[in-house]
Formats: C-alpha cells, structure tokens, sequence
C-alpha cells in the first residue's frame, strides 16, 4: 500500500472570508498550487485577491461552493456554523478557523453534520504547526523529558480594536479566541483535561482602551498540571508567546521574546499592534497546516489535528470561561 | 557606629552560610552562632564544623549561651516548624528577630510569633531577599509607568531542596514541599507591589510527579489569586528544575498593566558558556544577590529603633496564601 503524501494537483479551494487570517491562508494556498476563490460577505475579496495577485472572486457563497472541492472557512467565529453546514451539504472538505463555534453544542453538531455528508473537517489549531511548539510536541512524545508534569503557557497581542473582534458576545472574549491556543495544546502534550479553573481580568470592559488578562489552571487525567496566561495588551505590544514544560526527567522551554534568530532594530518604535506575527526564519505556520489539510484532502493520513480536537477545545474554553462565571473549577465532560 | 551583637540560631537552612558570611565582614557586628539541632542532621554539614568553615569565631553550644551574650538581634535559621519555638526564646531575651522564611508553618504559629515580638518589645522580620535585589527594586521604580495593573505571573521553580537538607522532605519540620516552600517568596513581591492588599480568592492544584521516588510531598504547584479591585495572578511554586540542572533554579514576574508589560528574571543575571570536562554548561552568576541589601535593613532597623519591613504581617500575609493554597489543593474549591 502506498501512502499519499501529496497534494492533488490544482486542488480547487473556496475561501470564505477576506480579513486578517484570508491574508495568511491566501498566500498558504497559492504556494501549495491551489485554485483558489474567494468569497467575502463584504466585498472584500476583490481586493485581497489582488494584493496577493492569485485567486479569482466569488460574487456569492453558493456560486463559490459550485466552484471548489474544499471550503476554507476564515470569517468573524459567529458565522462559522452557517457556513460550515452550507458547505457540509455541497459535499466539501472543509478547514475552519478556530474556534468552530461559541458553544460546545453547536460545534458537536457542526462534527456530525461533516460526517453524515462524508466531508473531512479540520480546526485552524495553528499553534500545533508553529516550530516552536511543534519542536516541542515532537520531544515530549519521544520522552525528551520524561512524563509533563507542570506546563505553563502564556500568549500577549494587542487588544483588538474594534468590530466584531472586540466584541466577546460575537468573539467569545479573550480566552474563546486567544487561550483556546494554548488550551489545545496543553490538552495534545499534556493528556485529556479533566478541570479547569479560570479568572479573568478588564481594566475597561466595553471599551478597547484597556488590558485584558486571564489566567486557567488545568489539571490533566494523567496527573500533570497546566497553567495558561493570555493577555491583550495596550497598542503597539509586540505579539508574545512561549511555554515551559517541566517532566518528570527535564525541562523544555520557549520565550518569543527571547530567541529572535534575527533581530533589526531601526530605532524608532513599533506604531500598530499586531493580532498575530510570522517569524521569517522559519516556514510560515499556515502553510505547514494548510499543506497536511490539503494531503489529507487528498486521500492522505489525517493530519495532527481532528474535528474532535476542535471540538475539545471549545468545550474547555466554553468550561473556562463557565469558571470565570461561577468562580469554581468546572469538570469538564469527555 | 556601636557594636551590635548578632546571633544566628540553626543552621538547618543553609541559607544561614550566607548570612554568616556577610556578617562575618561587618566591622559593626559582633557574631555569635549556635546550631546545636546540627545533630539531628546526621551526615549533613552543620554544627562548630561549619561555623569554624565559614569564619566564626564564637561558636556557642546552646541556645541559652547564643541568648547568655544578649545579643542585640538574631538571625532565625532553624527548619520551618521550629521557628516559632526560637522567635519565642529570643523575644524572650530581648533581641530583635529575622526570622527565615516563611514565617511559620501555621498562621497560628505565625500569629504566635508576631504576638511574642509585640509583648517583648522587639521587630520581627522575615528574611525575603528578593524584595531587596536590584532587579526587583528596578521593577519597583519602573512600576509606576506600568499603569493600572491587572495581571502577575510569577514562577519560583527550583531543585528538590531536600537534597542538601533532608528536612524540606520531612512534612512535619518544612510544612509541606513545593508550595510552602515556593509560594511565599512571589507572595511577598506581590505584598510589596500592593502595598499589603490581603488575596481575595485562593485556588491551587497540586502533584508529586516529579521526583515522587524521593519525596512524599508535592512538588508541582499551580495557584490562581484573586486580589482586591479583580487584579489576578498566577504562581508558579514547582520543584521542577532537574537535580543537575546548571543553577538552583529561579524567580520571574510578568507584571500587566494597562500602561505595558514588565518582565522581571530576578536571577537571570549570568553569563553563559560550556565547560568541556564536565560536558556541562556553565553559567556564572553575577548577580549580587538581595541578602546583604535586606541584612543592612535590618540591622538599621533595630539600630534606629524602627520596624524593619517585611514585618511579621507582612509575612502572615503570604503564609496565609499558603494554607489556603493547601485548603483550596485538598477540597478543590478556591479558600
């Protein structure tokens, strides 16, 4: 038998959305030789596709689902049931952005709606595809530090200044859209979450002036504790991001900060904030995850990541922020 | 300057050899040591040995001829349990106390102590270094452009101390392990930035995965604090540095504020390269450390007649996180 590890050639894909994460997964898709249409609700696409001069324009999402064999689903969290369903339903492989949706339920059924059509559908854990965190998965699974004991994440950007973003009746806040991450990850190193306890903290609710933090404290079924941090700070904060995971025979650590393998310093300050930055020294992460999507698309093994996990990390996000609420630790149900 | 004539009781917490030292080189201390529980720690350094290695010249058998030279303070260096037991004795006796940390390990123990010093008329200090250290105190002048603050994440990670002192693995002497042992040094940074605000909210978890073959007591420790005004942090208190890890371990802050973001690395000052005979990486320390800078405040102290801070209170207030953390560890539920 042998495994397909390629992509099908010209692998016809439809991305619905054209805001920050389309200017990622656009330039992703064209470098794995993809046709690629877009379709956005606010006539954006047009104007994307041709910043990245590859990919046509879609003038509605049914007239892109005819077009395509796979569904990319980049658009505000809130309008991603919608459209995964559509998509089910036209019988097409689909990749969407974490989170799949803002409450468990919706995500389980968004799960077997993809299976009953016999669609694959894949969640946007991009951080499972970051070097960094990739370097570490693999040596935590080969025993490089013996069993993870204590983990520790933390993730800072900017605060998000407006729109549907800023809104976390329409994001899910800071710990749905930013920690889920993290929560993702410490649940694939570190064995299934079996409780979560959160805090979370705003200096200026309503607004977007102020810091948003929140601090969870897992503890995993294998005895291993987890502790994750996620900040959106003032504007201009460079994006930030690091872990340390302490095993029963070592340790294994990362700062963002602190391990720049090229540094420019052109001596003014940064102006903008940022949501989200690439490193140019290592593959961009999107394209790592996009390529193992568009393999198993294409008849090849399934990739590092399941509709299940997507759906486990919004369950622990949703116990997350269920612990903010009643300020206890929440069980979070298999 | 006058002569001060400075005792240090136990050296069961090697931090005691430090102190000593810095003492030793005060042309304004008169040094007076006993250790006399050196024997129950059989194979361990301690006792007239030690002292006479560290540069003592009065070495004293008994508590009772350390508190005979009526010392003016005392440096508490006993295991945890037995603090209470000297803070009492040397209250007794008029002296001034430092007391290593943490202050007990009971809040009744500790309430006890700050009771005894009261009555006798004499300043209980808890030895907290790193509120000293200049990495700290550069955090504390940067603090105020830091804004509002909202958030601290604070690790204290090191070795599995009871390999030097087989006591921090005894629960009934050291009071439990990591999270008695670690919690209370971020726990008092966070007293000194907030200025005394009691935690609201204490929450932990708690394993023993790591080293569980040489230990019955936990060694990972995960807290979540609420503190007045919605301000949250997280600590760190683990034993998770490896046994051979090239330093003991160490102490970060990442402090959130509407203003920016602060990280302080209170030991990170080193200078790193390897060492080929050993295959081992070698990282020189060339940080000063806060324990002169907090010996020096105490000895002012009891000189102008003042209270030296971190006061007993003060150090109440981190214990206080502590048992909590334990209640919070054994029922699950936020103390």
């Amino acid at each position: 038998m042998t495994v397909i590890n390629t992509i099908k050639a010209g692998l016809r894909v439809g991305l619905v959305g054209a805001g920050g994460i389309a200017r990622l997964h656009l330039p992703a898709w064209l470098a794995l030789g993809a046709q690629v249409t877009v379709y956005s609700i606010d006539g954006a696409a047009g104007t994307l596709v041709n910043e990245f001069a590859g990919g046509q324009v879609a003038e509605s999402l049914d007239e892109l689902l005819d077009a395509v064999e796979v569904v990319d689903v980049v658009t505000p969290t809130f309008t991603h049931p919608e459209i995964v369903l559509a998509a089910a339903a036209a019988g097409r492989h689909i990749v969407c952005e974490k989170p799949f949706a803002l409450d468990t339920a919706t995500a389980e059924a968004m799960v077997k709606a993809c299976a009953s059509a016999g669609v694959q559908l894949l969640p946007g854990h991009v951080v499972r595809y970051f070097a960094e965190y990739s370097a570490l998965q693999r040596a935590v699974a080969a025993g490089a530090v013996g069993a993870p004991a204590v983990l520790r994440f933390h993730r800072c950007g900017s605060r998000p200044l407006g729109g549907w973003f800023a809104d976390p009746a329409l994001s899910g806040g800071l710990v749905m859209d930013q920690m889920i991450h993290d929560l993702d990850f410490a649940r694939w190193i570190g064995g299934e979450i079996e409780t979560v306890f959160a805090r979370i903290v705003d200096s200026s609710p309503g607004t977007t002036d102020g810091v948003v933090s929140a601090h969870v404290t897992a503890t995993h079924a294998g005895g291993a504790i987890s502790s994750c941090s996620g900040t959106w700070a003032r504007q201009g904060t460079r994006f930030r991001y690091g872990f340390q995971v302490a095993g029963t025979d070592g340790l294994l650590e990362h700062d963002s900060a602190g391990a720049a393998p090229l540094v420019v310093d052109a001596g003014a300050a940064r102006a903008g904030g940022e949501l989200v930055s690439v490193s140019p020294t290592v593959e961009s992460p999107f394209l790592t995850e996009l390529r193992e999507f568009a393999v198993s698309f294409s008849g090849g093994p399934p990739p590092r990541v399941s509709a299940e996990d997507g759906v486990a990390a919004v369950r622990l996000a949703v116990a997350a922020n269920t612990s903010i609420l009643t300020g206890a630790p929440v069980e979070v149900a298999a | 300057m006058s002569e001060l004539t400075v005792g240090v009781m136990s050296m069961a917490h090697l931090h005691a050899a430090g102190y000593i030292g810095l003492l030793a080189a005060r042309p304004d201390v008169r040094l007076v040591v006993a250790d006399p529980d050196a024997v129950d720690r059989p194979g361990e350094s301690g006792g007239r040995e030690l002292a006479e290695r560290l540069g003592v010249t009065d070495y004293v058998d008994t508590y009772a001829e350390l508190l005979a030279r009526r010392p003016d303070a005392v440096i508490i260096c006993s295991e945890n349990a037995r603090h209470r037991e000297l803070t009492e004795l040397a209250a007794a006796a008029g002296a001034h106390v430092l007391c290593e940390k943490p202050l007990a390990t009971t809040v009744a123990d500790g309430e006890a102590m700050i009771a005894a010093c009261a009555a006798a008329g004499v300043s209980l200090m808890v030895a907290y270094p790193v509120r000293f250290s200049r990495p700290f105190q550069a955090l504390r002048d940067a603090y105020p452009q830091l804004g509002r603050i909202v958030a601290v994440a604070g690790t204290n990670n090191g070795q599995l101390p009871a390999h030097s002192r087989s006591w921090f693995g005894n629960a009934e002497l050291a009071g439990g392990g990591a999270v008695m042992d670690h919690t209370v040094h971020i726990a008092d940074l966070l007293d000194a930035l907030f200025d005394g605000a009691e935690a609201e909210s204490v929450h932990a978890v708690t394993n023993r995965m790591i080293r569980e073959d040489e230990t019955e007591l936990e060694t990972g420790g995960l807290l979540s604090i609420g503190y007045p005004g919605g301000v949250i942090a997280t600590i760190d208190c683990s034993w998770s540095k490896p046994a051979h890890y090239p330093t003991w371990g160490g102490l970060t802050l990442r402090v959130v504020g509407e203003g920016g973001i602060a990280d302080l690395d209170a030991f990170g000052q080193k200078i790193h390269g390897f060492q080929e005979p050993t295959r081992s990486p070698l990282w020189i320390d060339y940080d000063e450390g806060g324990d002169a800078a907090m010996l020096d405040e105490f000895l002012s102290a009891v000189r102008e007649g003042r209270r030296p801070q971190p006061d007993g209170e003060s150090g109440l207030r981190s214990l206080r996180i502590v048992e909590r953390a334990y209640r919070s560890a054994s029922t699950g539920a936020p103390a």
